[in-house]
């Protein structure tokens, strides 16, 4: 029996966070404005009045302290979901998340586990101003013992982020700003499967690979691709550490081209990882080396600059054509 | 729907105060981010200050000639409830636009 309802993903967000409350007397919220106010992007709307300021409550403006704090409860067996404001927020609480969240379970011997679920909304698409848009994927993905993960739609949102808070492990959450107001259907009771990556559309010529809000902008140009004539298969990767290399390589397996889209800066960004996999995969039958699609080498802009920033369809079609056209030398 | 305040801004460094010369908008409408709302001055100068956001203007504080203190209520929005406290801009879902149209000789493929 599946429950479809159509909400936006700001209302799967809510709902997860509300059903998690629910489930598990140990789940607590905490984070800047996301009490009374419910939250800038009105995520935490309405917890606190059903579930109380003893479970849902506001922190001073110190994300160093609310991630600090967050290692404290972990500790303490509770599981708190702390909300960093905005990405940009996070860089005063990065020593709690490298220095104690991602490796207390290790230096515990696992007696000391840190299942804390970070909110983060992330990327870009607002054209807010300065330290409101980030993209800061490869800095979390690179520490050990942290897991990262990315819903692209209501769906995915409402599913992983439950699963997330009923996890042992820490959890890096980055919700795509642009997608909290686009509803979707999303079927309640039944989360499908929410390991590794999924398929978000098939085609046969080329792999697209993209994670979080860049998602929906690849599907956007397969719709345009086909028009075309050419099928592109886009790759949802969703968990951003660990990586689903299983899923992309059987993608690019099939379509044997592939490009990875991110909004990220170029230079050590997850796209050079991944490209990496797909060659180590799939080297021998690629038919062009793995495009990647990104930000600039330069600080997230912010206003109407992001445009020129965040890869657009024209950007992401011109890497399909490079791939497709692509000739090996002596060929 | 959701009410938000906006308060007088520090509009220099260190000014406590400004006089308001003439308001630009008025209560019951409806306005873009951007617009501006008001002609104030201050001991440096005489400014206009753009709305921070969209919204429906609720209610304005001062009459010409009033100080308002810097931190005081200035005028109050009304927002649907989820745009409420946003920072930046709503996306609206358009259909892209494109330039680049791709080929492929598929007979090669």
């Amino acid at each position: 029996m599946s429950e479809i309802t159509t909400i936006s993903m700001q209302k799967a967000l809510n709902l997860a966070l509300a059903d998690s409350l629910r489930a598990d007397p140990k789940v607590l919220i905490l984070g800047e404005d996301v009490g009374t106010l419910g939250g800038v992007f009105r995520i935490t709307d309405g917890l606190q009045a059903e579930f109380g300021s003893q479970r849902v409550f506001d922190t001073p403006l110190a994300e160093s302290g609310i991630l600090g704090m967050s290692v404290g409860l972990a500790l303490a067996g509770y599981h708190p979901i702390p909300e960093v404001q905005f990405d940009g927020f996070a860089y005063p609480a990065v020593n709690q998340i490298i220095s104690q969240i991602g490796r207390m379970n290790y230096r515990s011997r696992g007696t000391m586990p840190m299942p804390i679920t970070l909110r983060m909304p992330s990327f870009g698409g607002l054209r807010a101003p300065e330290m409101h848009t980030e993209s800061l994927e490869a800095m979390l993905a690179h520490v050990p013992g942290l897991k990262v993960v990315s819903p692209a739609d209501p769906q995915q949102a409402y599913h992983l982020l439950k699963l997330a808070a009923s996890m042992p492990d820490p959890v890096m959450f980055l919700e795509p700003k642009p997608r909290y107001w686009q509803k979707a259907e999303v079927d309640v009771t039944n989360p499908g499967n929410l390991q590794g990556a999924r398929i978000a559309r098939e085609g046969k010529h080329v792999s697209l690979i993209a994670y979080g809000a860049m998602v929906a902008r690849c599907l956007q140009v397969a719709e345009l691709a086909a028009e075309d004539g050419i099928e592109v298969e886009v790759v949802d990767l969703r968990w951003l550490k660990p990586i689903d290399t299983a899923t992309v390589a059987a993608s690019v397996a099939k379509t044997r081209r592939a490009v990875v889209v991110h909004e990220a800066p170029l230079t050590a960004g997850l796209g050079g990882e991944i490209a990496s996999r797909i060659t180590e995969a799939c080297f021998d039958t690629l038919k062009a080396p793995v495009e990647r699609v990104t930000g600039f080498d330069v600080p997230y802009p912010s206003g109407d600059l992001e445009d020129e920033y965040v890869p657009n369809v024209d950007r992401i079609l011109f890497g399909i054509q490079r791939v497709l056209t692509y000739k090996r030398l002596g060929a | 729907m959701a009410e938000i305040s906006f308060p007088l801004p520090d509009l220099g460094e260190g000014l406590i105060e400004a006089t308001v010369l003439e308001w630009l908008v008025a209560e019951g409408d409806q306005i873009e981010r951007n617009t501006p709302l008001v002609e104030v001055e201050t001991t440096k100068s005489a400014v206009e200050l753009p709305s921070p956001q969209a919204g429906k203007v609720v209610k304005t504080f001062g009459e010409p000639g009033d100080t308002i203190n810097v931190g005081d209520p200035l005028i109050i929005f009304e927002v649907p409830d989820d745009t409420a406290g946003i920072v930046g801009t709503v996306p609206t879902e358009e259909a892209p636009k494109r330039r680049v149209k791709l080929s492929l000789n598929l007979d090669e493929d």
